[in-house]
């Protein structure tokens, strides 16, 4: 029983950094329709920056936490601008594939600039050891992963649902033909949402740096699963990365657990069974093409 | 002008074309004892990738001092005036590491490839030294294929192997009293031969393996395979992934504050260089198989610090077997009065060797398999680090005969 | 997702050749003459560069016109190909290493298992159309790729299966020299890309061309839009599986290089940069990505992806149509004949979201 309740608590912490980047890649494709190959080197870069921050300037967990994501903020947006508009009215694939050279683009400058063999960072001292609840025992940097990414992706959803920027946003990301044929501007939130979604990306990479390796090609593989992730979850629902996200996570956890030869593919069968049963993915609506 | 643009890429491209064909005019039939009337040594490895560190282009530069030592011990009495040292990036990709390994010996007149990490590569690397006669050494992957069922009259494997890996580390723990074992392996060859490996060596010290538990590759969590591990309170943890994976489970074993509650950490393989760019913090206590120590004593330290002084940094055992294995072979050359790959393997088979890099050293005969003595070492604390690399202590010296594979047991026929 | 009337990444000149009025003369000479220097090209290819890279030029060729045929005509972009390249490398190593097959039909062999293995995926893929379907690919790829290396009693796992025999019924300068190898596999590289051709220009490519550019007005007519999509996914595959079982067996081992999404990356790379839709262009970015690759690995620049990721950039930025595309075009203003596609190139423009 109490394995059970730590492969959950582990499951879904390691279902946070999928949700929390599924959530920035669902709405930049809500608003901008493009599905952004580099998120996963995004992701790396969020670490990166971490590190890099801590070794220069001595900058510590928590105020990474917040200038990170702000950086990453930026370099969306400059790549919004600089790039990816440049392609915005022309059919989505071109996005992808920029995007696709993008990541090959910033893993090989990662690598020769900061080396292959993965950059050092300290963890804080506050969030080592275990947390002793009755009989279980729960690592305290998994335990605040988990508070902090559900916290993170409520307040995104409160933007989502109580602002006006959130509506439209949410609108356009759910109804978008809608949107636009009643006249919302949606053109002016490109740009921020996009930059938005980057700075998610970058969340999840310093989320990671005190706790998984931080090398040039950490991205590689999370981005894969991370198409798993919205897939499942259904690529216009914002709703649905995150829950696609924490299930992932969960499936992964116990598949490593009670059947770990298989771990790496009982997420691609459950992507392949929400595809047969339900194309849209989860929480997605059905294509009217 | 947009269109010239790629008009100009392709003139260049098809230049290049052009380029490769007029530099690839193969050897001339070199008359007298050495084709060519030159000896080249090659070194293919990973100049870009994972292993850029421990090997990559600081290697190149130890084999390129091995030549400055060969060159500078005979003089005018050497038998080769022109050595030449060439060099190529596989990439990590056995597909280009084949190609090149093809191309360097009929094109470039290599006589000698050397390194070769990633053991799909070295293994395609192998099949060409036995295809094209020409010797390969093989320091960078660790796969005792080499030296088992795909050994070759033409291929050498010089510096360390799983088994050995497995030897010093799973031995010297269990004798000290490290018995009660908890085994975490990534799910693929490598990892599968290492818990293998490690079972073997553990329980042949009168320790005793609990759980063999097998993980994703790549993976970036391990928590509840390190739950699953220290449930059952072992001793020690034995974990055998590499890289990235490596440092993944290792910070989150720290993160679980496990070290608190008793348990050790063993890893199957590290480098030094894992240690630097992570830092010795991360590392602390931890135990592991070296092949060689550039601390360990005078005469390593002398040649460290000239390597110091050439690169900017300190070598790995990568970095030193490079150099030995092109010094080995420049002096068999010597010896030979030529470069003929059957003369000078022959001259090779059976020989014992002490330099900078073996200890004890001897080259099998049989499997080709190159023994020396190799040691179990510890990640100092971060206080006693007194300067940069200094970072292992060494806790025990495993002596040749007893560290590789016993002959009886390796699978291999020169046939 | 996306509207009907959205068309997917473009086959530029696909449709061209047929819009062009048949008979013109000027047309179909030039087509020949390009026939003819491709032909040329291909059989001088090993005396002009090392035999081993030729070959794998021609490979690459022909994974890239496979893909070419589902990207550029289909308006299908898998991002998983190297399950059917890599898929079939194994195949195709196992039989040749286990019954000793000649390499042609242990070649044949694996394009089959490529075929079969791409029918299930593809009845999965195609329920989804446009970026879902490069990531459902990517992914189904990556399902294999645990699989393969799991599997290491047969696959060899991160060793790789070495030791593949190029078995050519017992003539042994095939068998051992990859000079003549490459005469030897250069028939099955050529035909794949006439059959590639073939589908292109017979009616089921103009059905495909039609359910790309407009798969509801395809449907209304009564086409069955997913079965030729699987279909053509199906052929695109067993070309894959010529490619990639030629290659393992040319360089006398397969591993799981072959079956990472990396290898998926690089033919969609390989493509782009040609030019999507003009099949000539998978081979033109054949010959420049992999000499680029063979040029840098002896160079002592240590980052590739510097290089070809930024290339990609530029050309999905500037070049759309790719190296063919943009020299054909160039050629076509030169002559002063209207471009092939401006028409398309304009389209380009308006079917934004």
């Amino acid at each position: 029983m109490n394995e059970i309740l730590q492969y959950t608590v582990q499951g879904l912490a390691a279902g946070s950094f999928y949700a929390l980047a599924a959530l920035g890649l669902a709405i930049i494709f809500g608003v901008l329709g493009v599905v952004n190959f580099a998120h996963g080197a995004c992701y790396m870069l969020g670490a990166v920056t971490a590190a890099v921050l801590l070794d220069l300037v001595g900058m510590n967990f928590w105020v990474a936490l917040l200038v990170v994501p702000v950086l990453m903020f930026v370099f969306g947006v400059l790549l919004e601008r600089l790039l990816v508009s440049r392609l915005t009215a022309l059919d989505p694939l071109y996005n992808f594939l920029l995007t696709f050279g993008l990541s090959l683009l910033l893993v090989d400058l990662v690598k020769r600039q900061y080396g292959v063999s993965g950059l050092p960072y300290t963890r804080p001292e506050i969030l080592t050891g275990q947390l002793s609840v009755g009989d279980v025992r729960l690592p305290t940097y998994q335990v605040f992963v988990l508070v902090f990414s559900l916290l993170v992706c409520l307040g995104v959803w409160l933007l989502m649902t109580r602002t006006r920027i959130g509506m439209i946003v949410r609108a356009s990301t759910e109804k978008s033909e809608l949107t636009r044929a009643l006249g919302v501007d949606v053109s002016r939130w490109v740009t921020p949402v996009f930059g938005f979604g980057i700075a998610l990306a970058g969340l999840a990479g310093v989320l990671a740096a005190p706790f998984r390796a931080i090398t040039a090609d950490m991205g590689s593989s999370f981005i894969i699963i991370l198409f798993a992730v919205v897939v499942i979850g259904g690529l216009g629902s914002i709703v649905g990365a995150v829950v696609a996200g924490f299930l992932v996570g969960l499936v992964e956890a116990f598949g490593q657990a009670y059947a770990p030869t298989l771990s790496q593919i009982v997420i691609f069968v459950l992507m392949a069974v929400v595809i047969l049963i339900r194309p849209a993915g989860l929480f997605g609506r059905e294509e009217n093409a | 002008m947009s269109s010239k643009r790629l008009v100009a890429t392709a003139v260049v491209s098809s230049a290049a074309l052009l380029l490769s064909a007029c530099g690839s005019g193969g050897p001339g039939g070199g008359d007298g004892e050495f084709t060519d009337g030159k000896v080249t040594l090659a070194v293919l490895n990973d100049q870009s990738g994972v292993y850029k560190d421990l090997s990559g282009p600081n290697s190149v530069k130890a084999v390129e001092m091995a030549v400055a030592d060969f060159q500078e011990k005979y003089g005018d009495d050497a038998v080769v005036e022109e050595v030449e040292v060439v060099s190529a990036d596989h990439q990590n990709k056995p597909d280009i590491a084949n190609t090149k390994a093809q191309e360097l010996y009929d094109r470039e007149g290599a006589d000698i490839i050397l390194d070769v990490p990633t053991s799909s590569a070295a293994l395609a690397v192998a099949t060409q030294a036995a295809e094209q006669q020409k010797l390969y050494i093989n320091i960078g992957a660790g796969t005792t294929e080499l030296t088992n069922g795909q050994c070759n009259k033409y291929t050498f494997h010089w510096a360390y192997d799983t088994y050995q890996l497995a030897q010093t580390t799973g031995t010297a723990i269990a004798e000290a009293g490290g018995t009660d074992w908890q085994i975490i392996y990534p799910d693929y060859a490598f990892g599968q031969d290492m818990d293998k490996s490690f079972t073997a060596a553990v329980e042949g010290a009168g320790g005793t393996v609990g759980d063999h538990i097998a993980t994703p590759f790549p993976n970036d969590n391990f928590t509840t395979f390190l739950t699953k591990a220290a449930s059952a309170e072992p001793d020690v943890i034995g974990a055998m992934q590499a890289g990235g994976d490596l440092i993944n489970l290792v910070k989150q074993y720290n993160e679980g504050g496990y070290a608190d509650d008793g348990i050790d950490l063993a890893v199957g393989l590290m480098f030094i260089t894992d240690i630097h760019s992570l830092g010795v913090e991360a590392f602390e206590g931890v135990q592991f198989a070296e092949a060689w120590y550039w601390n360990l004593d005078e005469e390593n330290r002398a040649w460290a610090d000239r390597f110091l002084d050439e690169t900017g940094t300190r070598p790995s055992f990568a970095h030193a077997a490079n150099y030995s294995a092109a010094l080995q072979y420049l002096e068999a050359v010597q010896a030979e009065g030529t470069d003929d790959a059957d003369t000078v393997v022959g001259h090779l088979e059976g020989k014992e060797i002490d330099d900078v890099f073996l200890k004890n050293g001897k080259v099998r005969a049989e499997d080709h398999r190159v023994i020396h003595d190799v040691y179990l070492a510890k990640v100092k604390s971060p206080d006693a680090v007194e300067e940069e690399w200094d970072y292992e202590e060494i806790v025990s010296t495993i002596p040749a005969e007893d560290a590789f594979m016993p002959l009886e047991d390796s699978s291999c026929s020169m046939g | 997702m996306s509207a009907p009337t959205q068309t997917t990444a473009r086959g530029a000149a696909a449709s061209s050749p047929d819009a062009a009025p048949r008979g013109f003369l000027g047309r179909s000479t030039r087509r020949w003459l390009l026939l003819a220097a491709g032909l040329v090209l291909a059989l001088v290819l090993p005396w002009v560069i090392y035999p081993p890279v030729a070959m794998d030029i021609a490979a690459w060729a022909l994974f890239a016109v496979a893909l070419d045929l589902l990207l550029g005509y289909a308006g299908l972009l898998s991002f998983g190909h190297a399950a059917f390249w890599g898929g079939s490398a194994y195949v195709a190593g196992l039989t040749a290493v286990h019954w000793g097959l000649p390499f042609p039909l242990a070649v044949l062999v694996g394009a089959v298992f490529a075929m079969a293995l791409a029918w299930p995926i593809g009845m999965l893929s195609v329920r989804r159309s446009g970026i879902y379907f490069a990531m459902v690919t990517l992914a189904f790829a990556q399902m294999l790729f645990f699989v393969v290396n799991q599997w290491r009693g047969l696959t060899g796992g991160e060793n790789g299966l070495q030791g593949v025999p190029a078995g050519f019924f017992g003539v042994e300068a095939v068998e051992r020299e990859a000079f003549w190898f490459y005469y030897a596999a250069l028939p099955m590289i050529i035909g794949g890309m006439w059959l590639a051709w073939r589908v292109v220009h017979s009616p089921f490519g103009r059905v495909l061309v039609a359910t790309r550019d407009n798969p509801a007005r395809a449907r209304a007519l009564g086409y069955d839009v997913d079965r030729y999509r699987v279909m053509v996914f199906v052929i695109s595959a067993g070309l894959a599986g010529v490619a990639g079982g030629l290659f393992a067996i040319s360089h006398g081992f397969v591993s799981l290089q072959e079956v990472a999404w990396q290898t998926s990356g690089k033919v969609v790379l390989i493509t782009v940069l040609g030019g999507i839709g003009t099949l000539w262009g998978a081979i033109v970015g054949a010959v420049v990505i992999v000499i680029l690759e063979d040029q840098l690995a002896s160079s002592g620049f240590d980052g590739i992806g510097i290089i070809t990721g930024s290339v990609f950039i530029i050309v999905v930025l500037l070049f759309r149509r790719g190296v063919w595309g943009t020299v054909a075009d160039a050629v076509a203003r030169r002559t002063g004949r209207r471009p092939a596609d401006e028409a398309v190139g304009a389209a380009d423009g308006e079917d934004g979201r």
